[in-house]
């Protein structure tokens, strides 16, 4: 075909036109509109195993649903960032989305009425749910008596540990009952390998840099960062005895090493596990996935008990991580994806499949009595795994949610390591730390003028 | 009769408005992704976000608690530290490869030059988990094979030795990039200029200083300050190395720490101040070097 226009001649010669071509394609390829079939939800997912399940999941609710296309959409990582642009500019955000615990904070800034997210509340007790699940759960995304999504999961914590070297050092793990029976058994088996003169084989390893493990401690013993109702607790009598506690693991008693790498996920952390090096390790259930898959080979040498408590009969467990199903307010069709959030994190079927590849135990009662929970897990030695979880989660204590979160857990991040390294006492770190949050608090509360410190009520 | 001429002197002069029509998507682009924002981004700088849809004029207290938070400093001291570790170790090194490879003597000179170019093309995040293992303290590659100062050196886990591994890292990533603008820069001078050189009895060094490095200026002077502007705007490379900036933000940069007041804490209005004030130091830093390097000179 001839092109009806002298090429050579064309303004500014060749290249300018190309360029005029490809803009227009463009054009065309963006605002042509999107082939739509029926209802449509879009369902945007941050963790790969989540977007796996779903993946085998959502043609089973298509089917149920036959009208329905859901586009699944997984971010990975970078969800949370894209989901605050599309509520900040009132557009493109999904109908449907999980988000995670240590980011929900940011989400519930300002006004109650701006938050992004439909409250569940209504649908949950209007439907009896309430009383199905774990109640303690919804405190991580409750907010001044709403509920803007419904947990995922418990994330009971156990202590995984080397059942093989503890008894090769004459230690019964088992019959530990408390952190001073843990930290006499530790001493046995915290000992120097090579001859050096230096410690390299740990009862326990903790991260000094964040404050995962630290917060797991101080959660199992009843405190937080934020009580209930939105006040600063982190600089209380029980977080800095529990912090004096955390870094005399290290120091004092030398049972405890920091955390391979940058965290528990690392593979240098699963390299010194398979060396040896550490012994046991507070493992939430999503955690024993992640060893499951990334070191099968230590099959059989691990297992599990309820976390040493902090007096006889004490609770022995804590919570760690969490992920939230909920609506965005710019959904156009609520009941619609209130059948999604159902079919994703009520149906029996879909729970058993989520436990068999990622170990998570479900908030829903219900469902816990389902046999495999039962089951022998040879990755521990035959110990059934999820049992252990079921009985402990009616004991999991609350973790209270605030818009501050994220700010509060980066000060406290440096607070423990600068306890740990000794730079500070625990009471000055913690004191330092709660002062400074309240005072971006505060200069909140001044700038958007009165009334605030009255909103803050989470129940 | 009247109109009738109009549309007749507008088709006379489409000549004329043609090139503005053709250049005008550039224009229409620029002002809607980065004038627009430019302006925006000053005004959200006396402001701070209320939650999702209010905000508050704050005038200029964004900027007054700025110069009075200690993270911000030790992320300047931090971005500064890197860029002094890019200007006295990276750019030299990548110099003295590109010099290496202009050489006679050097054989395979083509394999050598895809192979320090290379890292550049992997992405900022592998490089960072690669490192990650490389720098890990008991596990690592570097204190495994050379057990430097006698003692493992804790890379990611000590403050002081944080910012030395991230430096280590860039050199790593960016050297063989570099390396290719000084290797352009040395083949454009020409051989007659050091065969007078040698004419004259002048030895290797002597060729350098006064042939080499002078002819060389204005590259020195393009990548200085391109490589400059690159460490101040580090972000994605400690961010993963680091764990967002741990220990005690001992790894922490100015850009991440936009994004954490951005993203993670809300403060779109801090984070807008924190970008505009980096925004003035590069412009400072790039000028200052402009003119020690002669740019600006009348030749």
């Amino acid at each position: 075909m001839r092109i009806p226009y002298d090429v050579e001649n064309f303004p500014l010669g060749k290249g300018p036109m190309v360029m005029l071509v490809l803009f227009l394609i463009s054009c065309f390829f963006i605002f042509a509109p999107a082939e739509e079939k029926g209802e449509s939800i879009e369902f945007w997912i941050f963790a790969n195993t989540h977007y796996e399940e779903y993946q085998a999941r959502v043609p089973i609710f298509e089917a149920q649903h036959p009208e329905v296309n859901v586009q699944l959409i997984n971010y990975g990582g970078t969800m949370h960032d894209k989901l605050l642009t599309a509520l900040l500019s009132d557009f493109g955000a999904p109908d449907v989305v999980e988000v995670e615990i240590t980011s929900i904070g940011r989400f519930l800034k300002g006004a109650i009425d701006e938050v992004g997210f439909v409250d569940l509340r209504p649908r949950l007790e209007n439907e009896g749910w309430m009383d199905k699940l774990v109640v303690s759960r919804f405190t991580p995304w409750s907010y001044r008596g709403k509920i803007f999504g419904i947990p995922h999961d418990l994330h009971p914590v156990v202590l995984l540990y080397r059942d093989d070297l503890f008894k090769a050092a004459g230690v019964e793990m088992t019959e530990i009952e408390t952190w001073d029976d843990f930290i006499a058994a530790g001493k046995k088996v915290s000992r120097d390998l090579d001859g050096d003169g230096e410690i390299d084989q740990y009862a326990i390893v903790l991260d000094n840099k964040t404050e995962s493990d630290y917060f797991n401690l101080l959660l199992q013993r009843g405190g937080g960062f934020f009580d209930v109702d939105g006040n600063v607790v982190i600089d209380d009598d029980i977080a800095i005895e529990t912090l004096a506690f955390f870094t005399s693991l290290f120091n004092e008693h030398e049972i405890a090493t920091p955390v391979y790498g940058t965290w528990h996920g690392d593979p240098s952390n699963f390299a010194a596990m398979q060396d040896g090096k550490i012994l046991s390790v507070l493992a939430p259930d999503w955690y024993v996935g992640i060893l499951k898959s990334q070191v099968p080979q230590m099959a059989g040498k691990w297992k599990a008990i309820g976390m040493p408590a902090w007096e006889v009969g004490g609770r022995r467990t804590t919570t760690r991580g969490g992920t939230m199903i909920g609506i965005t307010k710019q959904c156009k069709n609520p009941d619609l994806a209130w059948e999604l959030l159902k079919f994703a994190y009520f149906d029996k079927a879909g729970l058993i499949n989520r436990y068999e590849t990622t170990r998570i135990i479900p908030p829903l009662k219900d469902a816990w009595d389902a046999p495999i929970y039962k089951e022998p897990d040879a990755y521990l030695g035959g110990q059934p795994l999820g049992d252990l979880f079921i009985r402990l989660a009616p004991d999991l204590p609350p973790r209270y949610q605030n818009p501050y979160w994220s700010e509060a857990a980066d000060l406290l991040n440096d607070a423990i390591f600068n306890a740990v390294t000794e730079k500070q006492t625990p009471r000055q770190a913690l004191t330092e730390l709660a002062e400074k949050v309240r005072s971006i608090i505060a200069k909140d509360q001044e700038r958007w003028g009165e009334g605030i410190i009255d909103e803050f009520k989470t129940e | 009769m009247n109109s009738k001429r109009n549309r007749f002197s507008l088709w006379n002069q489409q000549q004329k408005i043609a090139p503005y029509l053709f250049i005008a998507p550039f224009y229409i682009l620029f002002i809607v992704f980065m004038g627009y924002p430019l302006i925006s981004s000053l005004v959200m700088s006396f402001y701070e976000m209320r939650g999702f849809q209010s905000r508050i004029f704050v005038g200029i207290s964004n900027f007054t608690d700025l110069f009075r938070d200690p993270i911000f400093w030790k992320s300047l001291w931090n971005t500064t530290y890197f860029a002094l570790g890019t200007l006295i170790l990276q750019l030299p090194i990548a110099l003295l490869l590109a010099i290496l490879l202009n050489s006679k003597f050097v054989k395979g000179k083509n394999f050598l030059r895809l192979a320090f170019f290379a890292p550049v093309l992997v992405a900022g995040v592998f490089v960072a988990i690669i490192f990650n293992l490389i720098f890990d303290q008991r596990a690592g590659l570097i204190n495994n094979e050379f057990i430097l100062f006698g003692k493992e050196i804790g890379w990611l886990s000590e403050g002081k030795y944080v910012m030395p591994a991230v430096i280590l890292t860039g050199v790593w990533q960016w050297a063989g990039f570099n390396m290719i603008y000084f290797l352009a820069g040395l083949q454009g001078i020409r051989q007659e200029l050091y065969e007078a050189a040698a004419v004259d009895g002048a030895n290797w060094w002597q060729s350098f200083v006064h042939i080499t490095l002078p002819s060389l200026r204005p590259v020195i002077a393009f990548v200085v300050v391109v490589s400059m502007i690159g460490s101040f705007q580090l972000f994605d490379l400690p961010y993963i190395l680091t764990n967002g900036g741990e220990p005690a933000d001992a790894g922490s940069t100015i850009v991440m720490y936009l994004y954490k007041n951005g993203f993670q804490f809300m403060r779109l209005g801090y984070a807008a101040t924190i970008g505009w004030v980096l925004f003035i130091i590069i412009a400072i830093i790039s000028i200052v070097q402009l003119k020690l390097l002669g740019i600006f000179r009348e030749e």
